[in-house]
């Protein structure tokens, strides 16, 4: 006998269920609770946009509110993706026009988005209210003037390090009088000055405000008119931090930061000026999170701000902070749970500043939040490796980037593989890991047995051979995406853990040696992957099918293969 | 290199230098090269950065840092087309040295700000009277192409340009 809650109850319940994951879940109890759960989610996050069609995700959520979505692999922040291969939201965006028209939320990372895509969310969303391009492109601010004049709602426009074509700064004059709802603005990557005026005028009429990031053609002399008319901010991004040294720009500017009583987030600090840097003093004790990414100043200019800051959860710096500095934070910023050190000078081999791994190892030692590490640096041993894994068990983003290929423990000249096998086997809830250095296929055998809560994996310039990959696709339980280039790993691995690769969102190999053979193969094979092969030196079918090819970008898809690919890339079709 | 050269670089042997000869294809070039190149003096590739950067900056996929970050990095202002010539300033008593793009200052005035603000002390060079103060400033000297540690400010800006390879800022006291 059929027995269950009615619609209304089940519907009221899962009013409550917010995560992905538990909708996902609930999805699949029954057929019953999945009907009740399709009509009643509001909010999608799509980690690829190729994995599903726009008609697929209408067809099952007919009520969404707030759509994510993800375009290129990772890699395309590194220029290993060529220009044209897609990730276009247009479609996406003419789909949900018909289908949202009460559209509230777009965030779309790594996408090609045109004016043309711009305009319609613009005329299509009556109620829209937030706009985030992460690393996206293929739009100029003719594209923004008609958000920023069309959407009588707008609560949020972050267009966080997209490239823009920007023609001029008047688009943000056609923001209308009428809107006051503004809560965050984030126009960092944008070249041209806009009108300060209008800036300022929509900034004093938005009681909300509490995000501005500024661009660099912001002067440091209009930061402080604009902070008196917002000084409920938490997050602000500064633009050039750079004046003549007048003390009235600098009294005014202090006191302007002095009444920011709420203030979390720093971030902008282009050009910076030194001298300029104590007026921000002021708020550093409620800062909990500092971007210094742009800011080219010295240790001791940077040791200075950083250890007023006692509560810092989250720093990114370039390695000017040096070893010196990353001691002073260890002792400084308890509470220090993420930590990224930028390369200043990423193309010279020999090093510009005395940052090496001890830096690392010391803010190991005294934070002991800290869980999210990004580094760039030049020399590394396991040595210390094996600290910073002892040190910290509650690691669960590492990323090392040894800037020379290759390189050995400086030490012992060994291969790093016990260095980060001893990441791994202590770091138990490790989500993500990037590797770097000399790495034998030995390292891989340490992720494949210990990593079982890895999901992101990058790898590059690593491993003997095919073992490499084998031991991480078998291994690694929790894999979701893996990036490798430049390795030696071959068809074996691939072809052997075929199955593996329906079980994650995607894997990208570039530079390595996978056949195009192999290629086919897997493509005939396996019906729910798109095996898409890249290569822009011409058609991979014209060459031997033993040739290794070039890049090579797997994904499981239940919207079968793309249909806007560019000339260079290639699908290998399933057999029927 | 398949570009047209403009007669007045036409002592420059183009191939080895192709991005002096291309500089006239760049409309808001800062400096008149002209002038060196009538000097005969020749402008080392390998001491300059010219934007666009050098191929291996340009397509480069290593280190994995964002695009933004080594636009910033390369000292792109966002616009940046002009030739930029950068050279080392040290301070006394800091080992870590800075570097300076002289081809975006248009003189000494604006050397002497720059460093102020870049090092936070006072500059002497050669146009502030003789008096030497007590408290805490410097004196700005160059090394020039001879080898010769010569007080900044004696010689016009454009000759400065073409002999000067590093800045060096020493304390009072010991000059």
């Amino acid at each position: 006998m059929a027995y269950s809650f009615p619609e209304e109850v089940l519907e009221h319940v899962f009013s409550f269920i917010h995560t992905d994951k538990d909708r996902n879940a609930i999805s699949v109890v029954c057929k019953s609770w999945y009907e009740v759960e399709r009509w009643s989610r509001r909010r999608i996050f799509i980690g690829n946009c190729y994995a599903v069609s726009p008609g697929i995700v209408i067809r099952r959520f007919p009520e969404l509110r707030s759509v994510a979505l993800k375009g290129k692999p990772h890699f395309a922040d590194f220029n290993l993706v060529p220009e044209g291969w897609g990730g276009n939201v247009y479609p996406w965006i003419a789909a949900m026009a018909m289908a949202y028209p009460m559209l509230e939320e777009l965030r779309l990372k790594r996408m090609v988005v045109t004016d043309e895509s711009l305009e319609l969310i613009s005329r299509s969303f009556k109620n829209f209210k937030v706009l985030v391009l992460s690393s996206c492109e293929g739009f100029s601010t003719d594209g923004l003037a008609a958000i920023a004049a069309n959407c009588r709602n707008l609560r949020e426009l972050d267009l966080r390090e997209s490239e823009v074509d920007d023609f001029s700064g008047h688009w943000l004059t056609h923001f209308p009088d009428s809107c006051t709802s503004l809560v965050s603005l984030n126009i960092s990557c944008l070249a041209s000055e806009v009108s300060f005026s209008a800036l300022e005028r929509l900034v004093g009429r938005c009681p909300s405000l509490r995000t501005l990031r500024l661009n660099r053609a912001v002067p440091l002399d209009r930061l402080p008119n604009l902070l008196r008319r917002a000084p409920q901010l938490v997050e602000l991004g500064t633009g050039a931090y750079s004046a003549e040294h007048r003390p009235e720009v600098f009294s005014s500017l202090a006191g302007a930061f002095a009444n920011c009583k709420e203030l979390k987030s720093l971030s902008g600090f282009w050009d910076v000026v030194p001298d300029y840097l104590p007026a921000v003093y002021p708020a550093c004790s409620g800062i909990t999170s500092l971007n210094l990414s742009y800011a080219t100043i010295q240790s001791p200019d940077l040791i200075k701000l950083v250890t007023q800051c006692q509560n810092l959860q989250r720093l990114w710096v370039l390695d000017y902070i040096e070893d010196g500095g990353l001691d002073a934070l260890a002792a400084s910023c308890k509470d220090l749970q993420e930590l990224r050190v930028f390369p200043s000078e990423p193309y010279d081999m020999e090093g510009n500043v005395a940052l090496t791994e001890q830096g690392l190892v010391s803010v190991s030692e005294g934070c002991p939040k800290l869980h999210s590490v990004l580094y760039f640096c030049r020399q590394m041993t396991n040595a210390a490796l094996v600290s910073i894994a002892k040190n910290r068990p509650n690691m669960t983003r590492f990323r090392l980037c040894i800037i020379e290929p290759r390189t050995r423990d400086y030490q012992t000249l060994e291969p790093l593989d016990v260095g980060f096998g001893a990441i791994v086997e202590h770091c138990k809830e490790l989500q993500r890991l990037s590797l770097s250095g000399l790495l034998t296929d030995r390292v891989f055998e340490y992720i494949g047995t210990h990593a079982k809560k890895l999901e992101m994996l990058s790898v590059a310039f690593a491993g003997d051979g095919d073992l490499g990959l084998h031991h991480v696709l078998s291994g690694c339980e929790s894999l979701r995406k893996l990036e490798i280039r430049d390795c030696p790993f071959g068809d074996k691995a691939l072809l052997a853990n075929a199955a593996k690769l329906e079980t994650m969102r995607s894997l990208w190999m570039s530079s390595c040696s996978v056949s195009f053979g192999a290629c086919k193969l897997l493509g005939q094979k396996m019906p729910r992957l798109n095996v898409e092969v890249m290569d822009e030196g011409g058609r991979p079918d014209s060459r031997p099918e033993s040739c290794s090819v070039e890049k090579l970008y797997i994904y499981r898809s239940v919207a079968g293969p793309r249909s806007d690919m560019p000339r260079f890339v290639w699908t290998m079709k399933t057999l029927s | 290199m398949g570009r047209a050269t403009n007669s007045s670089s036409s002592s420059i042997d183009s191939s080895s230098h192709p991005t002096v000869s291309s500089a006239s294809s760049f409309p808001r070039l800062k400096r008149d090269l002209s002038t060196d190149l009538s000097l005969g003096l020749s402008i080392s590739t390998s001491d300059h950065h010219y934007c666009p950067s050098t191929p291996r900056e340009q397509q480069s996929d290593w280190p994995p840092i964002k695009t933004l970050l080594r636009k910033a990095l390369a000292g792109e202002g966002n616009k940046c087309n002009d030739a930029t010539f950068f050279v080392k300033v040290y301070m006394e008593g800091i080992p870590i040295g800075r570097k300076l793009d002289l081809f975006a200052l248009d003189g000494y005035h604006a050397l002497i700000r720059t460093l102020d603000h870049m090092f936070s002390t006072t500059i002497l060079w050669a146009e502030v009277d003789g008096v030497l103060h007590s408290e805490k400033c410097h004196v700005l000297t160059y090394e020039d192409k001879e080898g010769d540690w010569m007080m900044v400010g004696d010689v016009p800006w454009e000759l400065f340009l073409t002999t000067v390879k590093r800045l060096k800022i020493t304390r009072v006291d010991k000059y």
